[in-house]
C-alpha cells in the first residue's frame, strides 16, 4: 500500500477539478440531455433551428467532458494539440465527405 | 518548472523529455488518431442518409426512449469514473475500486441495450447489415463505437481486478487515469452519435 507521500509524488501534472464541480458538470450533461431529447417533441420546430439547436448542445456536452472529465481543461499545451489537432482534422473529413456526396443537411440541394 | 520536469525524468521512467508521462501522452495521441476513425464512419454515414432504396428507414427503427437511457447510463459512468480517480488521488483504493465496478456495470449495461437493439433490429424490423445503405452505415459506426465500450468495460474489470488483489494504488494514478481517458472518450463519441444518428431527422 502506497503512503501518501508517494500518492502525492505521483499526483497529476495539471491541477484536476473537485469532485464537487464533477457532480455540477454531470447534473449540467443530464439536463442538456433532457432538453435535446424535449427538443425533438417541440411542435413545428423549423428543420434548420432543431439541427443547429441539436448540434450546439451536442457540442457543448462535447467539451464539457473533455474539459472537466478528461482534464484537457487543466493539462499541458502538447496534450491539448494532440487531441485537437486530429479532431478539427476528423470534422474536416465529415464535411468533405458531405460535401462530396451533397449530403449537408441544412442546405437544400440545387438541382440544374 | 523545468527543474520539476528533469527531476521526474531522473526519477520515473515514464517522464520523456516533455515533463509530461508517456502513457499519458501516448493515449492522447490514440484518441486523436481515434477521433478521425469516428470521423470517417460518420461521415459516410452521413453522405449517405436519406439514400437507402429500400427500407426499413431509421425514424421506423429507432427507439428513442432506450437510446437516451443508454446515453444517459454512459454520461453518469463518466462521473463515476472521475469519481474513482478522485478517489485514488486520495488513496482510497476500495472506494476507487467500487466506483471502477460501478462505471464497469453501466459500461456492460450500455452494451446489453445495444445488443439488444440490434438483435430487435434484425429479428422484428429485417435491418441488416445488407439490407441497405441506412443498415450498413449504421451498424458499422454503431458496432464499432460498441467494440470500444465492451474493451472499455474489459479494462475497468481488470483494474477492479488489480484493486482486489492489492496490486493497485495512489503511485498507480496514471494507470487508471488513462483508462478514464478512454472512456471518456468512448463518452464523447457517443455524444456524438446520438445527437447525428439518432435525434437529427
Amino acid at each position: 500500500m502506497a503512503d501518501p507521500h508517494a500518492a502525492a509524488q505521483h499526483a497529476p501534472e495539471g491541477e484536476h477539478a473537485s469532485v464537487k464541480t464533477y457532480v455540477n458538470v454531470a447534473i449540467a450533461l443530464a439536463l442538456i440531455t433532457a432538453m435535446e431529447v424535449a427538443t425533438l417533441y417541440i411542435p413545428g420546430i423549423p428543420n434548420a433551428l432543431l439541427v443547429s439547436s441539436l448540434l450546439v448542445m451536442s457540442a457543448i456536452k462535447f467539451f464539457l467532458v473533455v474539459g472537466f472529465f478528461m482534464h484537457l481543461r487543466y493539462d499541458h499545451p502538447i496534450l491539448r494539440a494532440l487531441f485537437v489537432g486530429p479532431l478539427i482534422i476528423a470534422i474536416l473529413i465529415i464535411l468533405a465527405v458531405m460535401a462530396l456526396f451533397s449530403a449537408f443537411v441544412l442546405l437544400p440541394r440545387v438541382v440544374l | 518548472m523545468a527543474d520539476h520536469a528533469v527531476a521526474h525524468a531522473v526519477h520515473d521512467p515514464n517522464i520523456g523529455n516533455t515533463g509530461l508521462d508517456n502513457r499519458k501522452m501516448g493515449m492522447w495521441a490514440f484518441l486523436g488518431s481515434d477521433c478521425m476513425f469516428f470521423g470517417s464512419l460518420i461521415g459516410t454515414y452521413l453522405a449517405y442518409k436519406g439514400k437507402s432504396i429500400s427500407g426499413p428507414l431509421p425514424h421506423q427503427v429507432f427507439d428513442i426512449p432506450l437510446t437516451s437511457y443508454s446515453a444517459a447510463l454512459l454520461l453518469a459512468s463518466s462521473l463515476t469514473m472521475v469519481l474513482a480517480l478522485a478517489a485514488l488521488q486520495r488513496n482510497r483504493v476500495k472506494v476507487a475500486a467500487r466506483w471502477l465496478f460501478v462505471t464497469a456495470l453501466m459500461g456492460a449495461h450500455f452494451v446489453l441495450n445495444q445488443v439488444y437493439e440490434f438483435t430487435t433490429f434484425v429479428l422484428h424490423d429485417g435491418l441488416t447489415l445488407s439490407t441497405s445503405l441506412f443498415g450498413s452505415t449504421f451498424f458499422v459506426l454503431t458496432g464499432f463505437h460498441g467494440a470500444h465500450v465492451t474493451g472499455g468495460v474489459i479494462w475497468l474489470l481488470i483494474l477492479v481486478g488489480l484493486a482486489m488483489r492489492g496490486q493497485l494504488d495512489a503511485r498507480d494514478y496514471t494507470k487508471v487515469e488513462i483508462a478514464g481517458l478512454y472512456w471518456h472518450f468512448v463518452d464523447i463519441v457517443w455524444i456524438a452519435i446520438f445527437t447525428i444518428i439518432y435525434l437529427i431527422p
